[in-house]
This record gives structure tokens, C-alpha cells and sequence, in this order.
């Protein structure tokens, strides 16, 4: 049987923030977000270019060489559209994303593409991007993908 | 009992020293943006985990934020690694993983890594800012036994599993634990049943 050791560690960061001075939630949070914008421009193009990348390497222009590609590649231009994703609030675009992380993770573990489910999630992707949706139909797109996603081969 | 983030919560960063770890730049910049943006002066980036490693090596940090989905070593086993294996000085330190996607296959690693919190990519400045104020006002114990160093995984005392008489001195018995908190699977038996 192991042992267990139980004990208070050390807080550094909690002597520190308690310091005198500082500033109030709201201003920190304000700051962040005029931070951030100058950053909205370069980072909505790292998002379009990574749908490019998806497309032209894992999508229908590519259904010729595509069967070879790799599982981990496909997995980190979808987590790279989620990184950037937050200055597209409301659009869905994050979402769809993970429920593109969760089907190439499923692929994986199959050791099979799923070429259907991956040109929906192309698609999607491209619609929420471009196209000016209500939020039910974005809500619907997401529902969509998550049922495609979450399906695994042998599924009925 | 953590608390939603207040408008009017007052908050020093100012010499809060951070290693920041992401080896996604633009993901990197986009955080190191809204922590220079909270007020952080002492914000030192790696792009790696075995960079992150170098430097938990050779000097001490407050606060770790790191990504999960890392090539190579991963946030979580960074997080393992640092318990065990960093500068004495820094093997407490709050950790805050941040996380684009959690496959299935990865959930018990997270859970078993030692951090304090993860939080989910996008990043929102509200939700960051909320953690870093969690992991200030931390009052959990760290526990450490064969498999596991950090802080400890249970959130609140609800006891053991349902079923379960529970391991720790201090889990309540039965009789006493809140309502909800374990339903025995005899109980659930006999509600099936009738």
C-alpha cells in the first residue's frame, strides 16, 4: 500500500496579488481586451489560412492523395482554428472546430478516415466563417456536427 | 467555495512572475497579450515543454500557464514533470492548463497531471483572469503518493463514490453526507425494481 502525504504548499502568488496597488477587475479585463485587438487582423488570417490548409490538403481538391495524410496533421490545423477562434464570438466557428478535433481523434483511434464526415466539417467550417447565419441556424450547424462527429465507424 | 470574478475585485500582477507555454505562436501571443494587459511585468514565454523544463531547471516562477496540446512533451506532462523533477521552489506552484480539445484517451491523464485548473481554448480575458484569482486564493492541500503530486482533485467533501465506504479518515459516513451526494446502488436497485 502507498503513502500518502498530505500538506499546505507554499502560495507565492497569493502573498503577491494581495500587494497594495494593482487595479480593479474591470480595468484588467478592459486592458486585456485593447491588448488583444491589435492582434484580431493577423490572427482571424492565421484562422483563414488554416481552413485553407485543410481544404486543400484533407478536403475534396485532395481526395487523390488524401487517404495518406496524417491524423495528427489534419488534428493540429483544426486546434490551431480553435486558438484564434475567440475573436469570432458568436459564430460558432470554435465549436465546430473541437467537433472536427473529436472526429480526427475518432478516425485515429479506427485507424479510418471518414472522408464524408470530414468535407461536412470542411464545410461547415466555411459556412460559419463566411456566411451570416441567425444563431439558431449557427446552434443547428453545431448540433449537426456534433451528431457526425460523435459517430463511429460500425455505427448503425 | 470559488467565486465568480467581480467587477471591483482589486488585483496586483504586477510582480507576479509567469512562464507562459504554447508551442502554437499565435496562440502564444494571443495569451501573453491578455496577461500583459492584466498588468504582468514578469511574463517569460517557452515554445516547448522541454524549453519550459530548461527553465523550471534554473529559476522560479509564481504562476504556470501552459497549453495542453503540445508536439513532443504535452502540458500535462509537463505539469507531472515539474511536480517531481523542477527547482524545489517551483514543484508547488499553481499550474493553469489551457486546452483546445480533450480526446476521451486523454481525460485521466489530465485529471492525474497536477494541475489546478484547465480552462478551454478560445481564451476569454474574464475566464483567465477568474483562474488566476482561484489559483491565488488555492485551498486545497497537496497530495502526494505514488501515482499523483498536486493539489488535491476532490472540489469539494460530497465522500466517496456511491457504494463506497471511502479511504480517507475524514470522509463523512453515509448518514451524514449531503443529499445527492452518494445514493447507495441498493437504493438504486430497489428503484429500478419498483
Amino acid at each position: 500500500m502507498s503513502t500518502v502525504r498530505k500538506f499546505r504548499a507554499p502560495n507565492r502568488l497569493s502573498m503577491l496579488v494581495r500587494a497594495n496597488g494593482g487595479v480593479m477587475a474591470k480595468d484588467a479585463l478592459a486592458a486585456a481586451d485593447a491588448a488583444l485587438e491589435p492582434l484580431r487582423a493577423e490572427s482571424l488570417a492565421v484562422l483563414d489560412a488554416a481552413l485553407a490548409e485543410i481544404e486543400a490538403r484533407f478536403g475534396r481538391p485532395a481526395a487523390a492523395t488524401r487517404a495518406s495524410a496524417a491524423y495528427q496533421d489534419l488534428y493540429t490545423l483544426a486546434l490551431r482554428i480553435i486558438d484564434v477562434s475567440g475573436f469570432l464570438p458568436g459564430s460558432c466557428v470554435d465549436q465546430a472546430a473541437v467537433s472536427f478535433c473529436a472526429l480526427v481523434d475518432n478516425c485515429a483511434e479506427a485507424g479510418a478516415w471518414r472522408w464524408d464526415a470530414v468535407d461536412v466539417h470542411i464545410n461547415a467550417l466555411r459556412l460559419l466563417r463566411t456566411t451570416d447565419l441567425s444563431p439558431d441556424q449557427r446552434r443547428a450547424v453545431i448540433d449537426g456536427l456534433n451528431k457526425v462527429s460523435q459517430r463511429r465507424i460500425g455505427d448503425a | 467555495m470559488r467565486e465568480p470574478l467581480q467587477a471591483a475585485t482589486r488585483i496586483n500582477l504586477e510582480k507576479v512572475d509567469v512562464l507562459l507555454v504554447d508551442d502554437s505562436l499565435p496562440s502564444l501571443n494571443l495569451m501573453a497579450q491578455v496577461l500583459l494587459g492584466f498588468g504582468i511585468k514578469n511574463l517569460t514565454r517557452a515554445e516547448s515543454a522541454k524549453a519550459a523544463q530548461a527553465m523550471l531547471r534554473e529559476r522560479t516562477f509564481d504562476l504556470v500557464i501552459s497549453a495542453t496540446n503540445m508536439a513532443g512533451v504535452d502540458g500535462y506532462e509537463l505539469v507531472k514533470w515539474q511536480r517531481r523533477g523542477a527547482l524545489e521552489a517551483n514543484r508547488y506552484l499553481p499550474v493553469i492548463l489551457v486546452s483546445g480539445h480533450t480526446p476521451p484517451s486523454q481525460v485521466f491523464k489530465g485529471r492525474d497531471a497536477g494541475a489546478n485548473f484547465t480552462i478551454a481554448k478560445p481564451i476569454a480575458p474574464k475566464i483567465v483572469l477568474e483562474r488566476i484569482l482561484w489559483a491565488a486564493k488555492e485551498d486545497r492541500q497537496f497530495i502526494e503518493c505514488d501515482s499523483y503530486l498536486g493539489p488535491d482533485r476532490r472540489f469539494k467533501n460530497d465522500g466517496p463514490p456511491p457504494g463506497a465506504k471511502g479511504r480517507r479518515r475524514e470522509d463523512p459516513p453515509e448518514a451524514l453526507r449531503p443529499p445527492g451526494a452518494s445514493v447507495p446502488a441498493e437504493a438504486d436497485d430497489e428503484k429500478v425494481r419498483s
